[in-house]
């Protein structure tokens, strides 16, 4: 990979995945300090410890939780992201997650078994999940799993760490902000094909990778089972890495009939690969 | 007969009022040829191509290059 004359970049492995940031003309140290962040934000939001923010207020449902104000405006934005989907980019399939055997990370080994009988529709998210400023409140029996959106959360802010001139990647979830090395975009590549950026973030959902047993990760709320829509993968241009990871993800459930219209409201460019 | 006289004044008030509103309009059109602001994007409108077994469909405010990219979006 080329790098550009007073493009700084640096690679990590973080949050199970593949990490890079890249900033133009800020020192490399604020790269390293940005992997930091990265550390502990992914350490406080992880759900496969109980001691983490997720943990506790996952072992906290019933009753109040308190929490910080990352995982508060995160949370917050779970709640859009179910609204923006229709209920289909659903926070509170942590239970299916665990029918399926995904209760630890891969990085640990494969799951186990895949007992999707006991799979079930996931609850609607602002039925199970109250917050107010400070702490949070799960119904008794949910779960949460923010696995499907923190890394474009995460990426949104990080460039906001990084500088005006700035690109965070994480595991392909990814925002850039300002006119990247060359003046023109930041060039970032979407399906084989070169894309200039320029306060937009990108994002790619597939049923392809993180697969076991037959299942896969992404589960579709309405059954509570991976997601069989016909669809494999989406990668998607939007306003924010959120957003591409939230339209990426509906437009890969609603399947293929449905995600070029849906996409043609909600995405700057988007590919879809049956 | 008053009250027929006021119906007929009562009608061509209106029919004059309807008149010059119409001839107003009219002459204080700003251009009508102009396209609808901003363009509205459809899926068939953007510029889509075969890429990767898949379709790319690329809006107006991304701009496609031939630069070598530095960072890409995937499956994780």
């Amino acid at each position: 990979m080329p790098r550009e004359v007073g493009l700084e970049a640096h690679e990590f492995e973080a949050l199970g995945t593949s990490c890079s940031v890249f900033c133009v003309g800020a020192p490399h140290p604020r790269l390293v300090e940005a992997e930091h962040w990265v550390r502990s934000m992914g350490a406080r939001l992880t759900r496969f410890s109980e001691q983490s923010e997720v943990g506790r207020l996952n072992a906290a449902a019933g009753r109040w939780c308190a929490i910080g104000p990352q995982l508060e405006s995160l949370l917050g934005e779970s709640l859009r992201a179910y609204e923006m989907s229709g209920g289909l980019v659903n926070v509170a399939v942590l239970p299916s997650m665990l029918a399926i055997g995904y209760a630890r990370p891969l990085s640990e080994g494969r799951p186990v078994a895949a007992a999707t009988v006991e799979a079930r529709p996931a609850p609607a998210l602002p039925a199970v999940l109250s917050i107010r400023p400070g702490s949070a409140r799960l119904e008794a029996g949910a779960g949460i799993d923010l696995g499907g959106i923190a890394k474009g959360w995460m990426a949104d802010r990080l460039v906001e760490l990084l500088g005006p001139n700035s690109l965070a990647n994480l595991g392909g979830d990814l925002m850039s902000v300002g006119a990247g090395p060359h003046g023109d975009g930041w060039p970032v590549s979407l399906a084989g094909t070169t894309l200039l950026l320029h306060d937009q973030g990108a994002a790619t959902s597939s049923v392809r990778r993180r697969r076991w047993c037959g299942v896969h990760h992404l589960i579709d709320p309405r059954t509570g089972l991976p997601s069989g829509a016909g669809l494999e993968e989406v990668s998607v241009v939007a306003a924010s890495g959120l957003e591409a990871e939230i339209v990426a993800k509906t437009a890969l459930l609603i399947g293929p009939e449905l995600a070029p219209a849906y996409c043609a409201s909600h995405a700057l460019a988007w590919w879809l690969s049956p | 007969m008053r009250s027929l006289l006021l119906k007929a004044g009562a009608t061509c008030l209106t029919v004059a009022a309807t008149a010059l509103s119409a001839l107003y309009v009219t002459a204080h059109l700003k251009n009508p040829a102009a396209p609808l602001q901003p363009a509205v994007l459809t899926s068939s409108q953007g510029a889509q191509v075969s890429a990767l077994g898949g379709k790319l469909t690329v809006g107006p405010s991304v701009t496609p290059s031939n630069v070598q990219p530095v960072t890409s979006t995937y499956a994780s």
